[in-house]
């Protein structure tokens, strides 16, 4: 947005020290769609891990203007030695616990999720993953353990562009969904199901022993970075849930159950009012939606696909 | 009566937008974004929000900052509306008319829609009754869902012998703490507060069913709780609430007269003297000079300022953004935390408490990070 890029230059064929220098000096601008945010930080390893997941994003000079700013620095002193941490800080705050020296990204990505999730009262927030096709968005709303962000993976491994696996974030004025383009965090053997899903994607470090088990975050595939400005009309709503060994269910679901489903799991539904109740009803009136339950990967997303055309029409009808 | 010019710290020059919204139209992007981040970290960005807001003139900020200052003035306008429902709901749940109920702080200002009740950030309620009505609405609330912490013996025994407040309440319902006062400073400090006294001199709010302290009260509370608090750094909300309430006050019969007779009666000379003194120099506030000049003659003398202010002055004064948390502020820090423990608690309490204090922050890895949401 307000960044000038490098000469198209991404962060994954950046050399990791000249990164690294960027990132301990003057600090890096990653612009993930709706949010950009500036982060700092005198540690090599996160630079590298950065670039993992971070790898089709450009390679930006400090921005103009950023909507959070984060510096991850090493604990300093005897830490060091016994057991190095590395610290987040906020505008001058340290908002959170420090983590282990070899984990910054989760630090970041937590911390960076947390920021947004507190400060982007301007959106309505959903707790959904969110994908894009036809111009029109399908969001996966879901409480956790329920194969939320398996499901948004696989699709954007599929040919859907990836908005966010963590916010539905819809814009009130022009009733469209942003992309907040995180990596997907995948957690325990979502990790492996993916890895087997698609054998070719690209994935950072995996992070064992954190408070949500072991953490490995797949990076944006680069039509979706390219197109991370794109807004996308609402389309559907499908509320997965993964259950080992079941066949897949696909079944509609009323206005109310998909209210609920949406404002009740949302970040700042009641602190948007009146405003975030109204979102919430002309996205319930616009959007149909099913309840998706799933075993077999594959079968899930065929389902999903038999399901589409009749959305498009459906909205294509509403758009005229 | 004559208004000085601002001369805050340069760090704070942003806050006379504030007083003249107009300012912020001539800022940079660069200082818009520097704005931004500091004033959210010092809960003042709503409250520059709503200035700005009713300036007619949001329009005209950048979208990159104007996107925050919706955001925060949402986020403002929610909590402030979940605040008036808890005082609703308590109020009933008390009954009304038996003994006073009082608004405090905050909740005090809304009650009396003053101005500097506009963008702010309340995450807890607080509220005063006479103490010996404390057990009654304690059992009462608690018989509507309110919920104690659980608390070790130590600072159950901190609360209830040392404190002027009861640990404070939480409900399942409602995303507000809640804070019953029976005074408005510990019972044990040496500097002792009548809280009788307080109570004979109530004024009606724009809720029936509570009062709010006299408004030379109100600002003795105000200072107070700045100056004889804890911790004040990045606290110059606090200080803006002073200069709103020397403001808004200004006009009442005999304000000026009270205001430091009241601050003699109660033992709150010191930090009077220390509001006027950061009200006046840096923000300008019209203060009479004889008033002046009585509030210094009352307040710390030469000896006492000459090591007192320095320290405030580099306490108060926030660190920006990207700064390194300053070694010295947090020396000083330590210094005034020491003042504040010797005036509110008798050494044979103070050494104890530390030492709890300090095992239980060992214990704990004492990062003091866990609860960003009230840093």
């Amino acid at each position: 947005m307000s960044s000038a890029p490098r000469s198209h230059q991404t962060l994954g064929d950046t050399d990791t020290l000249a990164f690294a220098k960027v990132l301990a000096d003057a600090g890096f601008g990653i612009d993930v769609g709706a949010v950009s945010v500036h982060v700092r930080s005198d540690s090599k390893l996160f630079a590298r891990q950065l670039q993992s997941v971070y790898a089709h994003f450009p390679l930006m000079d400090r921005a103009q203007w950023a909507d959070v700013h984060l510096t991850i620095n090493r604990a300093s002193g005897f830490r060091r030695l016994i057991r190095p941490q590395v610290i987040l800080q906020c505008d001058g705050r340290q908002p959170f616990e420090p983590f282990p020296a070899n984990a910054p990204l989760p630090l970041f990505e937590w911390g960076c999720n947390w920021m947004i999730g507190q400060r982007l009262n301007d959106l309505l927030l959903l707790h959904a993953g969110a994908v894009e096709r036809d111009g029109l968005a399908l969001l996966l709303p879901a409480m956790p353990g329920s194969g939320k962000s398996t499901l948004t993976a696989a699709l954007s491994l599929r040919g859907w562009r990836l908005l966010s696996d963590e916010f539905g974030a819809f814009n009130p004025d022009s009733g469209t969904f942003r992309a907040l383009l995180k990596p997907v965090a995948l957690k325990n053997q979502s990790i492996e199901v993916i890895r087997t899903f698609a054998p070719n994607a690209v994935f950072g470090p995996e992070f064992p022993n954190t408070r949500k088990g072991t953490v490995a975050h797949l990076a944006a595939e680069p039509d979706a970075v390219e197109r991370r400005h794109e807004s996308a009309r609402p389309g559907a709503v499908v509320l997965p849930k993964w259950q080992a060994g079941s066949p897949t269910r696909w079944e509609p679901l009323t206005e109310n159950v998909l209210f609920g489903a949406l404002a009740f799991n949302a970040f700042n539904y009641s602190v948007l009012g009146a405003t975030g109740f109204r979102s919430v009803v002309r996205l319930v009136r616009q959007c149909p939606g099913w309840q998706l339950v799933y075993s077999d990967l594959d079968d899930a997303l065929a389902t999903i696909d038999a399901a589409w055309p009749q959305v498009r029409e459906r909205q294509l009808a509403a758009g005229q | 009566m004559t208004a000085k010019p601002w001369q805050p710290p340069r760090s704070l020059a942003w806050l006379q937008a504030l007083m003249q919204p107009h300012l912020a139209l001539d800022w940079p992007l660069a200082e818009w974004e520097r704005v931004v981040r500091l004033s959210r970290r010092l809960r003042m960005l709503a409250r520059l929000a709503e200035r700005i807001d009713a300036a007619g003139i949001i329009d005209r900020v950048p979208p990159q900052a104007r996107r925050h200052l919706v955001a925060e003035q949402r986020l403002s306008r929610w909590r402030t509306g979940s605040m008036i429902w808890v005082l609703e709901r308590v109020a009933t749940t008390l009954g009304e008319g038996s003994y006073p109920l009082v608004l405090l702080k905050g909740s005090a200002y809304i009650g009396q829609d003053l101005a500097i009740a506009a963008g702010r950030l309340p995450s807890d309620v607080d509220i005063l009754v006479p103490q010996a009505h404390l057990a009654e609405a304690l059992t009462q609330l608690k018989q509507a869902g309110w919920r104690e912490p659980e608390l070790d013996e130590h600072d159950r025994r901190y609360y209830y012998e040392w404190s002027h407040e009861v640990p404070p309440m939480t409900h399942p319902l409602y995303g507000m703490e809640l804070d019953l006062h029976h005074n408005i400073l510990p019972p044990v400090a040496r500097i002792r507060v009548d809280a009788d006294a307080l109570l004979q001199r109530l004024r009606p709010s724009k809720w029936e069913a509570w009062q709010v302290l006299d408004p030379v009260d109100q600002v003795l509370h105000s200072a107070a709780h700045l100056f004889f608090d804890s911790e004040a750094r990045d606290r110059i909300r606090d200080l803006v609430d002073l200069d709103g309430l020397l403001r808004h006050f200004a006009d009442e019969p005999d304000f000026w007269a009270r205001l430091p007779a009241r601050a003699h009666t109660l033992g709150l000379t010191e930090p009077l003297a220390l509001a006027v003194h950061y009200t006046q120099r840096w923000f300008g506030t019209p203060i009479p000079g004889d008033v002046v000049a009585q509030v210094a003659s009352l307040g710390p003398g030469r000896l006492r300022r000459a090591w007192l202010l320095p320290l405030m002055d580099l306490i108060l004064t926030p660190g920006e953004p990207d700064a390194k948390p300053a070694l010295a502020q947090g020396l000083a820090a330590n210094v005034l935390l020491i003042r504040y423990h010797w005036g509110r608690m008798p050494l044979r309490l103070l050494i104890p408490h530390l030492w709890h204090k300090m095992r239980a922050g060992a214990a704990n890895g004492n990062t003091g990070a866990t609860r960003p949401d009230k840093a």
